[in-house]
């Protein structure tokens, strides 16, 4: 396997996740009591604080609610600079960290905040495929 | 005759996590906090949104974001295993001044289980999370390398929101460095001190190397080496030293998240909350203050600190040092040692702006050598706001001269 970059140590109670991965799913943590998706994975609901929770399968969209152009970085990452991260705001509610695809990071003026995004998963090793997000919407280009 | 805080707090309930022992599946310092923090408060009935003041060993604000709290008062202190009973002491003399009402002294450590699942069996005095932090998992995939990659987020998003461009903030560094010239222990001093030292513009702001776009070096703070200690002490001790007392009027402190990707509001940090806190504690509000020591990581943070102090409108804080207010002869001084930004900042730069506030309140802003003409205001108050972890955390105080 030629990945480089950081593979994220799995958890305990992640699992879901990363299973929902392999198959091509994104899986986000919801809460049974109210309702409310949340995200990153927790033992509790931050909203309600039951602990009455289940995985759903996401609609895999969302749009930028922020981003930056990543001029220093370590490891594999060093390599790729410059890349852009940037937050999701997604469909179900709250919010991803990714890297930024179909974006050209010479011209972060023509990145928007606001723009539609599509999950896709690259494989890392042989358990683990990283979710990324590519800009979809026709007025960012592709790239 | 008892002491003034007897009887001050009770200790109302007690409970573990789901299960204590030799744990067949391994489980997380994060899970057994997590459980023992939902058993205490079914068996109370003390429902989890009313705590306002968290005590634990492990990085508090951490334990605060899973939970979805933001206290009023958080403590890590962690000096081994008698750190509970100093938890107790604290949250005693907190509810005792009126801080707080609901104090959570929480434990988790998976002594047994790391020796399966890393951390090399020495349990998780450290960490909340220990090494299997669900926001490290979700996050460490994707390159964010230091404090620069992620708060230029914020700025895209303030820049976004308030039709600011990166330039605006660029007088922030400029005006630091005029305050840095006037100052022989900042770092940035001198071109003679330092080859990048002395004066800078906004053009060389704008034009030095990027970091994080749009953050380029000099919008960002140094790395230097710093030490610093103040000691706080009672009216009685203070009057009879020798040194004049800086008073402290009021006191704040706040948490939005630990994790930026918990960042409600990437324009906003809780330094509002923390702020109104102190301004009411000193019955005082933004139009008392003379100056502001504000943490200055990057300029952006700087920027941001000023509105959620309540010192500019949301979108204007960067108008202090735009025109000149926050600059050495200006009406309202703001860093005036040179900030993080060109005086000192290690990595935790809280200590430099409570040295710099108590020098300048206590008329010893003048270091009186190579006959500089010096940073000594006449300011009377200082607004003073911390900022740590990214954009996560506050605190601030308002620090009065004597009279």
């Amino acid at each position: 396997m030629s990945y480089h970059k950081p593979i994220p140590p799995k958890g305990t109670h992640t699992l879901p996740f990363w299973e929902g991965t392999k198959a091509g799913r994104l899986m986000l943590p919801r809460c049974v009591d109210c309702n409310r998706v949340h995200w990153y994975p927790r033992h509790i609901c931050p909203h309600c604080h039951s602990m009455n929770l289940e995985w759903i399968e996401a609609s895999g969209r969302g749009t930028i609610h922020t981003f930056a152009v990543q001029y220093m970085a370590f490891g594999g990452w060093a390599q790729e600079v410059p890349f852009v991260t940037a937050f999701i705001d997604l469909h179900e509610g709250d919010r991803m960290l990714t890297v930024l695809r179909g974006v050209d990071p010479k011209k972060p003026e023509e990145i928007r905040v606001g723009a539609a995004v599509q999950v896709e998963f690259e494989q890392a090793d042989e358990s683990t495929f990283i979710p990324f997000w590519r800009v979809v919407d026709g007025s960012q280009g592709g790239a | 005759m008892p002491g003034q805080l007897y009887k001050a707090a009770a200790i109302v309930g007690a409970a573990e996590s789901n299960q204590i022992g030799f744990l067949e599946t391994p489980v997380t310092s994060l899970q057994l906090h997590i459980e023992a923090i939902r058993n205490v408060c079914d068996q109370t009935g003390i429902p989890i949104s009313r705590i306002d003041g968290v005590f634990s060993t492990g990085w508090s604000t951490e334990l605060c974001e899973h939970l979805g709290i933001k206290p009023k008062y958080i403590d890590t202190t962690a000096v081994g295993g008698c750190s509970f009973e100093m938890h107790v002491h604290h949250a005693l003399a907190a509810i005792y001044s009126g801080i707080i009402e609901v104090a959570l002294i929480t434990h988790g450590e998976n002594g047994h289980s790391a020796r399966k699942i890393g951390n090399g069996g020495a349990g998780n005095y450290a960490r909340g999370g220990g090494t299997q932090s669900p926001s490290h998992e979700m996050t460490v995939a994707y390159g964010l390398a230091g404090a620069a990659s992620g708060y230029a987020h914020a700025m895209v998003r303030h820049m976004h929101r308030h039709g600011t461009r990166r330039e605006d903030y660029a007088h922030i560094a400029k005006v630091s460095r005029d305050w840095a010239t006037l100052n022989p222990r900042a770092a940035m001093y001198s071109r003679k001190k330092h080859p990048f030292g002395g004066p800078i513009t906004v053009q060389q702001v704008e034009e030095s190397r990027l970091i994080a776009w749009p953050l380029t070096i000099l919008h960002c703070c140094m790395v230097t080496d710093h030490g610093g200690a103040v000691l706080v002490c009672s009216p009685r001790v203070a009057r009879s030293l020798r040194t004049r007392p800086v008073w402290i009027a009021g006191a704040g402190e706040a948490m939005g998240h630990g994790n930026m990707l918990e960042m409600e509001d990437f324009t906003a940090t809780s330094a509002r909350q923390s702020a109104e806190a102190a301004y009411t504690m000193a019955g005082m509000g933004p139009a008392d203050m003379e100056m502001a020591m504000v943490y200055d990581s990057f300029t952006i943070t700087a920027a941001i600190t000023m509105e959620m102090l309540g010192l500019a409108r949301p979108g204007e804080g960067h108008l202090f040092w735009k025109d000149g207010r926050a600059a050495p002869g200006g009406s309202f001084p703001v860093n005036t040692n040179g900030g993080g930004l060109s005086f000192n900042h290690s990595g935790m730069y809280g200590m430099p702006l409570l040295i710099e506030a108590w020098r300048q309140l206590s008329g010893t802003a003048e270091d009186g050598i190579h006959g500089d003409p010096g940073k000594q205001t006449r300011a009377r108050s200082c607004v003073v706001n911390g900022t740590g972890g990214s954009l996560s955390t506050t605190g601030t105080l308002v620090l009065v001269a004597d009279d």
